[in-house]
């Protein structure tokens, strides 16, 4: 039985029920290599689909999921979501979208076929390995590999969405160990592209071996305040930490300490933030959210003013807003909401000024799933970078943290610099932020 | 789960395509989460996982698959794919089945396929929610959660090997904000074991809600944490991530084989201070990390990984034994049928010492008290770690003084398990996921409380 099938008999039972629902199928194959000491060490060839339910009847939720398809346990996903509606509270804000429109993404943009053998593939793991191994030092390449990956997202509704996104990625990544004398390092990098021959070995392995070599002989610094840039890897990644700022879900939870500050000053009046889910440069791009909403452009922080939360219908609903098609929902999960592409627009700082003086880069933060809260804002993370002095770097630093309070940081903006960088995975785009005294121990 | 004949076919054609080892992990998971906010239930959701996992060694070549169809012309299409750069003639024939079970050693009663329990689990929520609501009227949130999941597991490898198992996994959560209006902090406490919903016999709906609220509101008043290399008591319990973090994640062989781990040259050298013992240990009964059979179907262990300071023995799975020379101890272990097993730790502890608490604070100038800990992370190659303090207090003059916040520890295994002096009385286990190579597996950390004479506290002040 085809999946559009399979799809129509789910929804005809739900429908039966006297429900509404919706059905997220995911369907993805992907290959993923590793090299060792000259070898492969890892092949994997996986196949994967499933099936995720949500159900609303009587204004109350359910949903479940099922890995295997046949029809027995399709049934049982049909009447287990049901029944856990039955234990739902009332939620009279969450609706099955009435949406009936056909959505597609571009294959030939998003998903290009492509020629390359696994016997390619397989020599660009072994090449990388190789080439990083023999630089100098190099102990060995504990972490590297190729991957392939292609997914595929059907949505369907009982009110007729039919919306489909297909999406290809290929990756490589290198991390080197080196070691000298009783110093030793590992660090590394990873590129992404939608076809193989975009990924450029030598550039990767370069890049890996300089992040690693420049860091050895990094030591702590005083304790003190410092002015901080991070670096376009970091950077993004600390947004991501506290995106719950924007999350409408949170501020209907209760827990976003943006609840009620849309239209005030929440940073300096030089940053303006951005979601961009449309721009196809990025892999955050998105046609639609996962309950069939058209995907758009969100301007989140203008000037230093929270301009915008992200909602889904629901959380649209409650705040007596629209949708913004930031809904958020896997096979596994319950309605949410996220962010699809993140971008900071760039500011007016040319290199001079951002680098002017001393100032501390962080090209590395640990600790960043634990160190943080969200709700208070405070953080406190491993770091390792560069003390640097006009734009030269003066000392590699390592063994150091970073300690703060983000809310307040994104008011301590002192510079934005004026080109905007994607970071590797290509998931967000932001220019250098100079941040001005951040307490750091070393 | 999948019928004999059909493994031994699909087996069969692995070894035809030359491979060494070839083995089948089928899983169906069944599971339940329910989610409580604002003191209404918020969500229940449920699921059925299935799928097999595919492994063929070559050598010392891996190679993985997996599929959710149970076809056996898709399994020899994945094995084919992926021996298809290594194809041979055939070196090792399969061996006939012999199943055996497992001995039961963490039986459970209330299993989901029986009954999710819903209502039960609701009440337990509702309970915990409503004592850390009346501990304070600063409480202005509470998120619960309860999640079980009953996996069943059938392994079948060229070796002959046949065997099944049944894992019933647990856990209750209450999480709870508190706000003053201005500030806003979290607490969070949880229970959970390898065992059924009979759990909430051995738990109290009160002491989570009040443990949740009462570090909620200590974080509350919480002053900026200071900042430098001190001496630090860290709490029993989860306090042991330490542990986890600083050595246990070195000693698995998945990082020793490749010399990505400090420790790979190092068995029988003291590693630590003498004041340390530790424990990898599988076998306690109906503990959070603990397995009947690890999942490549050895019987699990308890492992001695170091006595007295000296590195007595690695968690060594299947392929690490013959990447390594060491005997395996029934590490072996993955997430679901999505990953290739590796070495993983079950339930890692510091033995108890025989210190007081007290002698530990009053031998401190200045220092911190991590009475909490949360998670953190390790690389390898360098034992460079970090983690978080959830509930920390300042030390001065060997007395405690205040509440500290937003604090991480950082140092590297081999200098913080030197730095280890005093190991108190007071063991417990907690539980948590620790997420690796092989996926997100159960396991449990613990130690008593102990003091580390130095270490660089990340804060504010």
């Amino acid at each position: 039985m085809s999946i559009v099938s399979q799809a129509e008999q789910i929804l005809d039972r739900v429908r039966a029920a006297g429900a509404e629902g919706d059905l997220i199928i995911d369907q993805g194959e992907a290959l993923s290599l590793k090299a060792k000491d000259g070898a492969l060490e890892e092949h994997k060839v996986t196949s994967s689909q499933v099936f995720g339910l949500r159900v609303i009847k009587d204004n109350r939720v359910g949903t479940a999921y099922s890995e295997a398809a046949d029809g027995e346990s399709l049934v049982a996903l049909v009447d287990q979501a049901l029944l856990n509606a039955s234990y739902a509270a009332v939620e009279a804000h969450e609706k099955i979208l009435a949406n009936a429109l056909k959505l597609e993404t571009q294959d030939a943009q998003l998903s290009p076929s492509d020629q390359a053998t696994v016997a390619e593939k397989i020599e660009l793991a072994l090449t990388i390995e190789a080439r990083l191994a023999a630089k100098p030092m190099v102990k060995n390449v504990p972490y590297n590999g190729v991957q392939d990956s292609v997914g595929e997202r059907r949505v369907y509704s009982t009110t007729g969405l039919e919306a489909r996104s297909k999406a290809r990625m290929m990756h490589c990544y290198a991390y080197a160990l080196i070691e000298s004398g009783d110093k030793n390092a590992m660090e590394g990098i990873g590129q992404a592209a939608r076809r193989f021959v975009e990924l450029d070995p030598d550039r990767l392995v370069d890049q890996a071996y300089q992040n690693t070599f420049d860091i050895l002989q990094g030591a702590a610094i005083p304790s003190g305040k410092y002015d901080v840039i991070f670096d376009e890897e970091i950077l993004p990644s600390l947004f991501n930490v506290f995106s719950m700022m924007f999350s409408g879900k949170s501020a209907k939870d209760g827990v976003n300490p943006m609840r009620d500050k849309l239209g005030e000053e929440i940073a300096g009046s030089k940053l303006t933030v951005r979601d961009l889910p449309l721009d196809t440069d990025g892999f955050g791009y998105a046609l639609f959210d996962d309950e069939g909403t058209p995907a758009q452009a969100l301007c989140l922080i203008k000037e230093g003013a929270l301009s915008s939360l992200i909602h889904n219908s629901m959380t649209a609903s409650y705040f007596n807003s629209a949708s913004t098609g930031h809904g958020t929902r896997g096979p596994r999960s319950t309605l949410g909401v996220g962010l699809h592409q993140l971008e900071i627009d760039a500011g007016t700082a040319d290199d001079a000024a951002l680098h002017a003086g001393a100032y501390l880069v962080v090209t590395d933060l640990t600790g960043l799933h634990s160190g943080a809260n969200p709700i208070s804002g405070e953080f406190s993370f491993g770091a390792s970078g560069y003390l640097c002095r006009d734009g030269v770097r003066v000392q590699p630093v390592r063994g150091i943290t970073v300690a703060g309070n983000f809310y307040e940081l994104l008011k301590r903006i002192a510079l934005i610099g004026s080109v905007q960088h994607w970071n590797w995975a290509r998931s967000a785009k932001m220019p250098s932020i100079r941040f001005a005294d951040l307490s750091v121990s070393g | 789960m999948l019928q004999v004949t059909k493994a031994e076919d699909v087996i069969d054609h692995g070894l035809s395509l030359g491979a060494d080892f070839a083995e089948l992990f089928v899983e169906r998971s069944l599971t339940n989460a329910i989610s409580t906010l604002s003191s209404q239930v918020q969500s229940v959701e449920s699921g059925i996982d299935f799928g097999i996992g595919v492994r063929l060694v070559f050598g010392s070549k891996v190679l993985y698959g997996y599929t959710n169809k149970t076809e056996a012309e898709e399994l020899k299409r994945i094995m084919g794919e992926l021996a298809a750069m290594d194809l041979r003639d055939p070196r090792v024939s399969l061996q006939a089945f012999d199943y055996s079970a497992p001995v039961e050693h963490h039986p459970a009663h209330r299993i989901l396929s029986a009954d999710a329990d819903v209502d039960s689990k609701v009440a337990y929520l509702m309970a915990a929610d409503a004592a850390a609501r009346a501990s304070s009227n600063l409480i202005s949130q509470t998120r619960g959660a309860c999640r079980q999941k009953e996996q069943r597991i059938e392994i079948f490898n060229s070796e002959g090997l046949h065997t099944t198992d049944a894992r019933n996994y647990v856990r209750a959560t209450l999480t709870a904000i508190a706000s003053d209006g201005q500030d806003q902090a979290t607490g969070m406490w949880s229970d959970g074991g390898l065992l059924g919903w009979e759990i909430k016999e051995q738990v109290d709906p009160k002491k989570t809600g009040d443990e949740a609220a009462r570090q909620a509101l200590v974080n509350l008043r919480a002053k900026a944490c200071p900042s430098g290399r001190m001496p630090v008591v860290i709490g029993n319990g989860f306090g042991g991530v330490i542990f986890h973090e600083a050595c246990g994640h070195l000693l698995e062989t998945t990082s020793v084989a490749k010399k990505a781990s400090v420790f790979h040259d190092k068995m029988g050298e003291m590693i630590a201070n003498e004041a340390v013992s530790a424990v990898d240990d599988g076998t306690m009964a109906n503990e959070w990390g603990s397995i009947n059979i690890d999942d490549e179907g050895m019987q699990t262990q308890n492992t001695q990984l170091i006595k007295d300071g000296r590195l007595t023995s690695f968690l060594v799975d299947r392929l690490g034994a013959e990447q390594t020379g060491f005997e395996r101890t029934g590490s072996g272990r993955r997430e679901s049928y999505k990953y290739a097993p590796a070495s993983r730790m079950r339930n890692t502890f510091i033995e108890a010492g025989d210190a007081e608490f007290d002698d530990m604070i009053s031998s401190i100038d200045r220092g911190i008290y991590a009475a909490q800990m949360g998670g953190g992370s390790v690389q390898p190659g360098t034992g460079e770690f970090n983690f978080a303090v959830t509930e920390g207090y300042y030390i001065e003059n060997g007395k405690i003084q205040y509440p500290v916040k937003a604090a991480t520890l950082i140092s590297t295994g081999p200098a913080v398990l030197k730095e280890i002096s005093m190991v108190g009385k007071d063991f417990s286990l907690a539980c948590g996921m620790c997420g690796s190579v092989s996926g997100a597996v159960p396991t449990s950390v613990g130690q008593a409380t102990l003091k580390v004479d130095e270490i660089l506290v990340g804060g504010q002040a």
